[in-house]
């Protein structure tokens, strides 16, 4: 189990995370959900022992991440956002060698691990190309490999299929999937909608280094109210007010970003002719319009009141 | 941690065999030469300034560990090598004695030829040699981490760690005696750590005596920069940019 209780790390003048709180419970996937900048890499990097946080404390598997450094990097395996290889060692060197550093297991053990994951993965054919030579999406699976040969106790992947075309994507999480189903705990940092939804347990929403919500995906959706969103797309928005359309029970909420509007509501197909003419009546010319049930992308823009992609 | 360091030199032998060639080409050409313009009683300068050679060659490598610590920073590597089940006190102990075992494997075909050429065969002194050479990388890759965590800016850590290597070079009496040295680097020029390393590996491969203040000299110089280095190294991961 992993534990922040109200985990701070402070640049300078910058919170890049703030009063963090939650709880990771043994074999589940969290994803990480937030855009660019949300502090998503700072967290792994505290619980990681690479930065120490400035407030507040992490705790793995009962092991506080300031005082027992050395023991939890024994639980730990992180894959980064980036790649961080040695560009002089081939893909099976770096597998290798990570897991000479970080398991017990002798030199032919190791050997038939790294081929497994190499194999899987459609590497074993580049395992001797040295990984600058390699693409940047080669050299992401090299990245997740590590963890992938690793198999830790608790498996930290940050964006791990940045770079991968969609067959490596699905892989990827299918790989990732089975570590869970072995028993780590998986935490995924991501800015996908989809990745978040498809691969997570439960998604942790981060926004501003500060936790926004933390549910099941179906438990985040349930959170928006009306179940349907009406996304309007408008060729001038800047007159636009929401007020215009809460005036109707079946509205829960508007959001509006530029010249889209998102409407939460129930019985939307009902309720669409009426804001149509609602709005055509005010002089606005509706470019697009789009009925869909609530999405993690959804429940995102409600909590943030910002758009994720 | 030590021999990943290593085994990234010999992935590219061609730099050991280039190093090599240029060596060859310095002492058998250049001090050969020079040795034939300049006779100082008692010395045989060819002989001083090959082995004098080998050790400003060490010095030299042994900065190279900065560099790659530095790259490393900055490419994010640091980040990973962070989270590996090691403890700091290993990481920085390895990749000092990485630095240095590289720097030694790298000057091993150049000692060889100068052990060879001029009939250095008897087993402790080249131990002793051996040794002064191993306790400078030491200590060069001490100051080299030191200054390679301790400056931030890229631009600024190659001008400075480019003239530490050459006053450490250079103000030395690796490759002229002392007595030969101009009065405002002759100065400093006993205290260098490769004067240090000159002196015990000239005194023990031709005079076949131990010189023991450069051997302490050497000592305290690996304390100093290895405490430093590490000092400034831990102050990176746990205070400052990585705090």
């Amino acid at each position: 189990m992993i534990t922040f209780e109200r985990t701070g790390k402070r640049f300078g003048n910058l919170d890049a995370v703030k009063d963090f709180s939650i709880t990771i419970k043994d074999g589940e996937i969290l994803g990480l959900l937030g855009p660019n900048g949300a502090g998503k890499t700072t967290l792994m990097l505290m619980m990681g022992t690479v930065y120490r946080p400035t407030s507040g404390t992490i705790t793995v598997n009962g092991f506080d991440v300031v005082k027992h450094p050395n023991e939890v990097r024994r639980l730990i395996g992180i894959a980064f956002q980036d790649p961080r290889v040695d560009g002089i060692l081939s893909g099976f060197e770096v597998l290798n060698w990570h897991l000479k550093m970080t398991t017990t297991s002798d030199k032919d053990e190791r050997r038939r691990k790294v081929e497994d994951v190499l194999k899987t993965l459609d590497l074993w054919d580049a395992r001797k190309k040295r990984t600058w030579l390699m693409s940047g999406g080669m050299k992401k699976k090299i990245e997740d490999a590590k963890i992938l040969v690793q198999r830790p106790s608790i498996a930290v992947f940050d964006e791990p299929t940045a770079f991968l075309d969609v067959p490596s994507r699905l892989l990827v999480w299918k790989m990732i999937r089975q570590l869970r189903d072995e028993g780590s705990t998986v935490i995924v940092a991501t800015n996908m909608m989809d990745e978040a939804e498809r691969l997570s347990d439960r998604v942790a929403i981060v926004n501003k280094g500060k936790l926004v919500a933390s549910e099941t995906p179906e438990q985040l959706k349930g959170t928006v109210k009306g179940g349907e969103v009406l996304e309007l797309t408008l060729n001038d928005g800047s007159e636009f007010r929401p007020d215009m359309l809460t005036k109707f029970p079946e509205v829960h909420d508007v959001k509006k970003q530029n010249n889209k509007i998102m409407v939460f509501l129930n019985s939307g197909t009902l309720l669409l002719p009426k804001i149509v003419d609602t709005l055509s009546i005010q002089g606005f010319k509706i470019e697009s319009v789009r009925l869909k049930e609530v999405s993690l992308e959804d429940v995102f823009l409600t909590y943030t009141g910002q758009q994720l992609e | 941690m030590a021999l990943r360091d290593v085994s990234v030199l010999f992935r590219t032998p061609w730099i050991i065999i280039t190093r090599a060639l240029s060596f060859i080409v310095q002492v058998f050409v250049f001090a050969n030469l020079i040795s034939g313009l300049i006779h100082i009683q008692g010395i045989n300068y060819f002989e001083y300034y090959a082995v004098g050679s080998v050790v400003t060659t060490i010095a030299s490598i042994s900065f190279v560990i900065g560099y790659d610590i530095f790259e490393e920073a900055e490419e994010g590597v640091l980040d990973y090598l962070l989270t590996l089940p090691i403890s700091r006190r290993q990481l920085i102990i390895g990749r000092a004695l990485g630095g240095a075992m590289r720097a030694i494997v790298y000057t091993i075909p150049m000692f060889v030829i100068v052990a060879v050429f001029w009939g250095f065969s008897q087993p402790l002194p080249i131990l002793t040699a051996l040794l002064s050479l191993f306790l400078l990388a030491f200590g060069v890759t001490g100051m080299s981490i030191t200054v390679a965590v301790s400056v931030k800016n890229a631009n600024r850590f190659d001008v400075v760690l480019a003239l530490l290597e050459l006053a450490v070079s250079r103000a030395s009496t690796a490759l002229y005696p002392i007595g030969f040295i101009p009065v405002y680097v002759a100065v400093f020029a006993p205290f260098s750590p490769v004067s240090f390393a000159a002196d015990s590996a000239y005194s023990s491969l031709v005079m076949l005596t131990l010189d023991l203040p450069a051997i302490a000299g050497l000592v305290a110089f690996v304390v100093i920069f290895l405490g430093l280095g590490a000092t400034f190294y831990f102050r990176r991961l746990e205070g400052g940019v990585y705090a």
